[in-house]
């Protein structure tokens, strides 16, 4: 479904992704795992079309969408739940939701809603409240629904975890999983490898800006320095 | 001398002033909460305006609505044009480069004007019935009045459910709010700038003709300190703020009539520095504004 | 071309100097006296833009004040040397005893250094609060305070005949007070600038966040920069009222701001020479091109195309005709930081 062909991103002169090259089949839950500041997120965002790389290709279900903004991508299918969350503080949860199947022109986003509220029932709670006032972990279920308001095809998940309480935590994963039900593919990044790798289907682990390794998560797990670098030996 | 009727006089100015600051506030601020960019083009928009009417309907002699209709058009189009062709390749880049460039484009509509009319500055004759004296208690008003304080607050009405209800224009304000995230529920980003451009400017060349018609006067200048005066109330009643623009431009247009009416006569020369005083006073100790939203001053 | 270049640069400076007063020297013995009327004024103009190159251009703060500042300098220094006989006839006040008495008047470069102190002590008044802002918060606060001092100088009519302005100021201006005067402005920036207070400015150009990290008071060093520049705005001020022989407050609002403004942009902001160069394109075209507005009667023209070069230079050439580095990149940075930062385009730019 999704193609990362060669890329290279740069931050300036800095070099921030060298000759990264992944996929994401559909139907996959696929984690990619490294440690701060190893570039998953700059991945992600060059998936989103936040960023555009310098060199490489990125093809979505057979299409080359290396050029296009990330409003274009979004209506492709494509939905980024960033880090930070990103939500419009100054809205309501509700107008954020609605927000996010902004560019939709189907009938059914109500049917969506009712999804989502049912996913997160605390949004339902807090339907009308302003979206800034509300704890990390809620705003970061905000950004979750929002993102999959527009019915995305492939979901990108930047550090789901991060900043939350394990509680949360493991909420947050058994809607990923809830979600993988539902037929949407997603492809997520985290520093929190053992959660990762009790969801992911396929995992690639970056290093400074490179892949390191990819694999099924039990066959990563065993190599010795992997093992040591990222699950204390 | 300060009598009950002479204080009413002046809380009547000072509102059909305030309604046209509040009107040119809210035209301002639309662009400004997602741009960032003072537009002083947004003052040669109300010249626009107000020689588009007197062309169409005292030269031309077409009917009042049209020639208010084709106020709008002219207004809207010119709103449209100057972001395509002025701003869009700016945008991103530092905010002052996007404020010298509209000081550019102000400069260049007025002389264009300045060019198509004359120099000199023109008698504007609005229909008749607007004219039409009526005195309440004692306090003395034209109809134009009236016109001016209904029609600003039914724009106002209509801008606020728009803002409010429909999708673009929570749209707008998400993307006021963040760009970037605006781009990744995938609204198109260039369309929302477009439409606040479009009804920014037509509610600009809309309040040139409320201008002209209140004071019976255009010239090819009168636009720039209404411009400037547009961003004094914003910065009074809050950026980023919608509401707050309105409230500025309410203020704004009452403290300056009483100033004027209260100070010894002399002093009403001083109408515009007192203006800017009241901008610095406000940016030193209230800087967030009257609905103040944190942005750095 | 290397002998050149390994001299040092004072004598450099001197060198150039000398050359230009030499050009100067040729040209008064051999041009027409309109010419050298618009040498001159391209002169005073310079002073102007210089000035202002170096709050706008070198520190980063966008004044849109400038004009003030030079109307102080020519009512002041207009005040001081206005012959005693003609005050009497023109309702103008009489020297007071502790600046010489009723019987006097001052000779001209005093007044001048007058007229750019009493600026540089408005601008100290006016930036204490002012400097304070950002970004177009500073524009708009600095052009309000303009227009205070010039609705100050038509409104305190018994000190300044108000709108009517003030006429037959004696004609003290000649090339060569200008040109020395424009010598001066540029030592004196180019001094500052290779200083530590120089460096200092262009690190709160950057970034003033970080120029505290590392000790560096901004609120010092902008109140420097902008008392300096209208400093020298005054003596612009000064010199023009003495050149043009009538001053009036209505001269010195917004056009006279903008026209500078684009000087210096078309210049180049942030160079030495390019506000100079700007200015004399600007100059050199309203005096072509006034004729043909006149005569064709297109009143508007020439500030038409000045608009359209200003907007073009912002469009495609930011840095000007003699700029390098684009220093408005560095003007403001964008505000709320990671709004709009984090949207890299082909490459990223980085935080």
């Amino acid at each position: 479904m999704l193609e990362v062909e060669h890329i290279h991103v740069y931050y300036g002169v800095i070099p921030a992704l060298l000759d990264v090259s992944l996929s994401v089949d559909e139907g996959q839950i696929v984690a990619l795992v490294g440690a701060n500041g190893a570039g998953k997120s700059t991945t992600l965002k060059t998936i989103a079309g936040v960023i555009r790389p310098r060199e490489g290709q990125i093809r979505f279900q057979d299409r080359d969408i290396t050029r296009l903004g990330a409003d274009r991508r979004v209506r492709l299918g494509i939905a980024l739940v960033p880090e930070g969350r990103q939500i419009f503080s100054t809205l309501s949860v509700k107008e954020n939701l609605v927000l996010g199947a902004y560019h939709r022109r189907d009938q059914e986003v109500k049917k969506d809603l009712e999804w989502i509220y049912n996913l997160f029932p605390i949004l339902r709670e807090r339907m009308h409240q302003v979206a800034g006032t509300m704890s990390g972990g809620e705003q970061q279920m905000l950004a979750f629904g929002r993102a999959l308001m527009s019915r995305p095809k492939l979901l990108l998940l930047d550090e789901p975890s991060l900043g939350l309480a394990p509680l949360v935590v493991r909420d947050i994963y058994e809607v990923i999983q809830k979600i993988r039900e539902a037929g949407i593919t997603i492809f997520l990044v985290e520093q929190n490898v053992n959660m990762a790798m009790r969801v992911a289907d396929y995992m690639y682990v970056m290093e400074a800006g490179q892949l390191k390794m990819e694999g099924v998560p039990q066959e990563v797990m065993r190599d010795e320095d992997i093992k040591r670098a990222y699950l204390g030996g | 001398m300060f009598t009950g009727t002479y204080i009413a006089q002046q809380l009547l100015n000072g509102l059909v002033l305030g309604s046209m600051y509040a009107l040119l506030a809210l035209g301002m601020t639309v662009v400004y909460g997602i741009l960032r960019l003072i537009n002083f083009a947004h003052g040669a928009l109300v010249t626009a305006g107000a020689f588009t009417f007197f062309g169409i309907y005292m030269l031309l002699g077409w009917p009042f609505p049209l020639a208010l209709a084709a106020s709008l058009l002219v207004g809207g189009v010119l709103g449209y044009l100057l972001d395509l062709v002025g701003y869009r390749k700016l945008r991103g880049g530092p905010e002052v480069a996007l404020l010298i460039t509209s000081l550019g484009i102000y400069i260049l509509l007025e002389n264009l004007i300045k060019l198509l009319a004359t120099p000199q500055p023109y008698a504007f004759r609005p229909p008749a019935f607007l004219g039409q004296l009526q005195n309440v208690g004692g306090v003395a008003f034209r109809t134009v009045d009236v016109f001016i304080v209904v029609v600003s607050v039914l724009i106002m009405i209509a801008f606020a459910l728009f803002v409010k209800r429909t999708k673009l224009g929570i749209a707008m304000r998400a993307t006021a709010e963040s760009v970037e995230a605006a781009k990744l529920v995938g609204i198109n980003v260039n369309q929302v700038v477009a439409v606040a451009f479009v009804l920014g400017s037509a509610v600009a060349a809309i309040t040139g003709f409320m201008w002209g018609a209140k004071y019976g006067q255009i010239s090819y200048d009168m636009g720039f300190m209404a411009g400037v005066k547009a961003f004094v109330a914003i910065v009074i009643g809050g950026i980023g703020s919608i509401p707050g623009a309105m409230i500025g431009g309410f203020v704004l247009g009452l403290v300056e009539t009483l100033a004027v009416g209260f100070l010894p006569p002399g002093f009403a020369e001083y109408r515009d520095a007192i203006v800017f005083v009241l901008l610095i006073l406000v940016l030193l100790l209230k800087p967030t504004g009257i609905m103040g939203r944190k942005e750095a001053v | 071309m290397q002998r050149w270049a390994s001299l040092p640069g004072d004598v450099k400076f001197l060198i150039s100097v000398g050359v230009l007063f030499l050009a100067l020297f040729v040209a008064n013995c051999t041009l027409n006296r309109y010419v050298l009327h618009v040498i001159t004024l391209i002169g005073i103009y310079s002073i102007a833009t210089t000035s202002l190159n170096l709050t706008n251009g070198y520190t980063g703060l966008f004044s849109l004040g400038h004009a003030g500042f030079m109307a102080v300098g020519a009512y002041v220094t207009t005040l001081l040397t206005f012959p005693v006989r003609l005050r009497i006839a023109y309702n103008l006040p009489l020297l007071p005893p502790f600046l010489g008495g009723p019987n006097y008047h001052w000779p001209f470069l005093p007044a001048l250094i007058a007229g750019g102190l009493v600026a540089a002590v408005a601008a100290l008044l006016v930036g204490a609060p002012v400097l304070r802002l950002r970004g177009h918060y500073l524009s708009v606060a600095s052009l309000g305070f303009m227009v205070i001092i010039t609705t100050l100088a038509k409104g305190l009519k018994d000190l300044t005949r108000g709108a009517a302005g003030i006429q037959a100021i004696p004609r003290y201006t000649n090339i060569w007070w200008v040109y020395a005067w424009l010598v001066v402005t540029i030592y004196v920036i180019w001094r500052l600038l290779n200083s530590s207070y120089g460096r200092a400015m262009l690190a709160i150009r950057e970034s003033e966040i970080a120029a505290q990290s590392q000790g560096i008071h901004p609120m010092r060093y902008k109140l420097l920069s902008f008392v300096i520049g209208a400093f020298f705005a005054g003596i612009a001020g000064g010199l023009y009222a003495h050149f043009a022989r009538s001053i009036r407050p209505y001269e010195f609002s917004f056009s006279m701001t903008f026209l500078i403004v684009i000087m210096l942009i078309i210049g180049g902001a942030g160079t030495l020479l390019g506000p100079v160069v700007g200015t004399a394109i600007v100059v050199a075209l309203k005096y072509v091109l006034k004729p043909v507005e006149e005569g064709l009667g297109v009143y508007g023209l020439v500030e038409i195309v000045y608009a359209l070069m200003l907007i073009g230079v912002m469009l495609w050439r930011p840095e000007g005709i003699v700029g390098g580095v684009n220093p408005l990149r560095f003007l403001f940075p964008k505000k709320g930081g990671r709004r709009n930062a984090g949207v890299p385009h082909g490459e990223a730019h980085g935080p």
